[in-house]
């Protein structure tokens, strides 16, 4: 196999892998929010499953989570699992991704000076716009260092979906090195990884400095 | 009267900070609170804001109740709705300014009126400008709070809450945060709106401040109204053992 067919074969993986990153990312990103918002719902029982939630998906690995999304229907109520490949896996990664954003964005919030709260308060904000005009954009540029770091993984937690055998980049590598018994596959993949998170924290930054308009 | 407040009581926990405390302030009155540390003065201008509820007594704004205690010894507010109504009829300037970070100090002073009243964003933005000049500070409207200085700061809040036009402005401690050479340029705006007759209440340490502005000084101490009355009457000639020793600390 010459370099170029090599390429090219893994560059439909390297798409799979970007795909992965940004479903992740576009679903886990809301729900985080949502789980941070239930987290300090008024039920205890709501309160009870989040925090169950939470420390489920963070006391596990995120392996063993995508072996359970992706078999555990099959397992628990004998469905078929055929097309079920790519949805368990997305489900797995945003499930798993919400519960680490959610903790950022509770963090966040809780970092907040009540002074905020009340100063909105008395101006007769009502509570859901006190949080989108005055709460959230301030938590936003807060957390964006952290939020950094957990998309940084993320690239790096693509991976595992070789867990899956989901064609993305590190799988493919996996295949073509051990069938053309090459070492090449992996030096591509790595050199995919770095660009990608090269690309990432050079996204991120600009991010973070357009907030900096303001302290 | 634009304000009643009638037998107010609040406990945090089992302690007891106010005890039935009964004020009234008329239109166009400057109103001072001056005692010493913890005797509840904060907590009362909480109360009167609805930032915190009370345990016993009544609030009127403008003659409408607000919150009354009913026969059983329950106190009940309006429905939030109609609280929310009842917070026009105030502004509250904070100690420590509590602007918004995020905006800069035309969006602080358009943000409410915008949102809250609905007010169109042009209107808005004239109401601020004038308020803005007449706090001296119109070469500010495009900065953030971050770049102004404390007394800067306060001024842009105090505008802030002018901008929404209520009819009585409550004050806590609007200097105490600020280094001394800068307290002046505050206490002079709310001389000059105390000039054009806003309705006032300020909690304050500076005594001859209170003394100069006010049209009535209200002395707190241990969660009760000690002694009241004409400034130059409370500062002067003290009826109250109590106020003149706090006075007493102050003259030194
Ligand atoms: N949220 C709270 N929980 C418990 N105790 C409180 C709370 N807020 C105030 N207190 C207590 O109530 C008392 C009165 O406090 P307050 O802030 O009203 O006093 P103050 O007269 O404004 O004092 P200062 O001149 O120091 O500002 C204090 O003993 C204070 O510790
Ligand atoms: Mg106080």
């Amino acid at each position: 196999m010459t370099l170029s067919t090599m390429l090219s074969t893994m560059a439909a993986g390297m798409l799979r892998t970007c795909g992965i990153f940004a479903l992740t990312l576009i679903g886990s990103l809301p729900l985080g929010m949502v789980v941070a918002l239930l987290r300090k719902s008024r039920s205890p029982i709501v309160r009870g499953i989040i925090r169950v939630y939470i420390s489920v998906i963070r006391g596990t690995p995120l392996m063993l989570q995508l072996l359970v999304w992706y078999f555990g229907p099959f397992y628990l109520f004998e469905w078929s699992i055929r097309g079920w490949r790519f949805p368990a896996l997305i489900l797995g990664f945003i499930v798993n991704y919400a519960a680490y954003f959610a903790e950022i964005y509770r963090g966040g919030i809780e970092s907040m000076p009540v002074g905020q709260y009340e100063a909105a308060e008395v101006l007769g904000y009502t509570k859901t716009q006190t949080f989108m005009r005055i709460i959230l954009p301030q938590v936003i540029k807060r957390i964006m260092p952290s939020i950094t770091n957990e998309v940084i993984t993320l690239v790096k937690d693509t991976s595992l979906a070789f867990t899956l055998a989901y064609q993305e980049v590190f799988s493919l590598a996996k295949q073509i090195s051990a069938s053309q018994t090459s070492f090449m596959p992996f030096v591509i993949a790595g050199v995919f990884y770095f660009i990608a998170n090269y690309a990432v924290q050079f996204a991120m930054e600009r991010i973070e400095k357009a907030l900096n308009y303001y302290r | 009267m634009i304000l009643e407040m009638k037998n107010i009581e609040k406990h945090f926990d089992d302690l007891e900070i106010l005890k039935g405390i009964s004020m009234g302030v008329d239109s166009g009155e400057v109103v001072s609170i001056i005692g010493p540390s913890g005797s509840g003065k904060s907590t009362l201008l909480r109360c009167a804001t609805f930032l915190e509820t009370i345990d016993g007594g009544e609030i009127l704004y403008m003659g409408k109740e607000a919150a009354h205690t009913d026969a059983n010894g329950k106190v009940v507010y309006v429905h939030h709705k109609e609280l929310r109504e009842f917070r026009s009829y105030y502004g509250l300037v904070f100690q420590q300014f509590n602007l918004f970070p995020h905006y800069n100090v035309l969006q602080n002073l358009t943000d409410a009126p915008i949102e809250v009243q609905h007010r169109s964003k042009d209107e808005a933005e004239e109401t601020a400008m004038e308020l803005l000049r007449k706090m001296g500070i119109e070469d500010k409207a495009k900065a953030y709070p971050y770049q102004l200085s404390g007394g800067q700061q306060q001024r842009v809040a105090i505008a802030r809450a002018l901008a929404m036009k209520p009819e009585i402005l409550f004050f806590d401690e609007p200097t105490s945060a600020l280094d001394p050479e800068l307290t002046g340029e505050v206490l002079k705006v709310i001389r000059q709106l105390a000039d054009e007759k806003m309705t006032m209440v300020v909690v304050t340490h500076e005594m001859a401040f209170a003394k100069a502005v006010s049209n009535r000084v209200i002395f707190m101490a241990g969660g009760v109204i000690v002694e009241q009355g004409d400034p130059a009457q409370v500062f002067d000639d003290p009826k109250e053992e109590r106020t003149k020793q706090f006075l007493r600390v102050f003259e030194r």
